[in-house]
């Protein structure tokens, strides 16, 4: 199981301000705020461990009939630059971010170490962009292939009546769009 | 207040953050925040922080976990409100 985030740090520079005052007080625990205001760019790691969240949220939800909004439960703990994991309740996600100048995306899963697949595209073109990618590795044709939605917005691949992805994430910010798919 | 003049608030709040026009048209208490308004979820705090600011309440932790849909944000406030 996996989720993705994408953030557009540009974007993100214009839609929030984390300096607002409750901004970090509501979204991240005492440890993660500490590690926010003692950064080197704060700026950066409020929305590294957000992405970490809202990916590990996303792998959350493909198990659970449950939506809610509770960011500061997912208590976030870096091992590297790349590395890390999420903790929730008694579940552990392992996340892999990149951060460039101009993106962040995270990965986060049930596996320590996933074999997921994650690609870049136009945010107008992901879902005919996994149809595409799915006919590849199944033969199947894209325009046959489906898409259906969990009760809570998880999406699903579908030949006819054969599910073709374990799981799949969409993610969208700015001028980036990402899926990550793991094959039936 | 009541019910509708607090729909009307909640409207003017989220405004700002709303990615879909036409779902905001059609508000109604059924409406959910990111489903329906497209609402980024890291604005959704924005909500909630312009929501205690313009009816001097404060949202807890447990109230927020909650707050995705505009009935949920309306019932919450009518409950604070009454507490304050």
């Amino acid at each position: 199981m996996i989720g993705n985030d994408i953030i557009d740090l540009s974007l993100a520079k214009t839609e929030s301000n984390w300096k607002r005052r409750g901004f970090l007080e509501k979204q991240f625990t005492t440890n993660e705020q500490k590690l926010i205001l003692a950064a080197k760019n704060s700026f950066v790691l409020v929305w590294k461990f957000w992405s970490m969240k809202e990916a590990a949220y996303k792998v959350y939800v493909q198990q659970n009939e449950l939506r809610f909004f509770a960011p500061k439960k997912f208590n976030c703990l870096l091992t590297s630059e790349k590395k890390g994991f999420v903790h929730f309740e008694d579940q552990i996600f392992y996340t892999s971010s990149t951060v460039t100048q101009n993106y962040i995306f995270t990965v986060a899963s049930l596996e320590k170490a996933t074999e997921a697949y994650s690609k870049f595209v136009l945010p107008q073109t992901i879902d005919i962009m996994i149809k595409i990618k799915l006919e590849e590795l199944t033969t199947f044709s894209a325009i046959e292939i489906e898409q259906k939605k969990s009760k809570n917005g998880a999406p699903f691949y579908y030949y006819k009546n054969i599910l073709l992805t374990r799981s799949c994430s969409i993610t969208h910010h700015g001028n980036y769009g990402v899926f990550s798919l793991l094959y039936a | 207040m009541n019910r509708k003049e607090l729909i009307t608030s909640l409207q003017k709040i989220v405004k700002p953050y709303v990615q879909d026009q036409e779902a905001f048209k059609n508000l109604s208490e059924e409406t959910d925040f990111i489903n329906d308004l497209k609402i980024n979820s890291a604005n959704l705090v924005d909500v909630i922080l312009d929501v205690e600011d313009e009816f001097d309440i404060e949202i807890d932790n447990e109230s927020m976990e909650k707050m995705l849909s505009v009935k949920a944000a309306i019932d919450i406030i009518e409950i604070k409100l009454a507490d304050s």
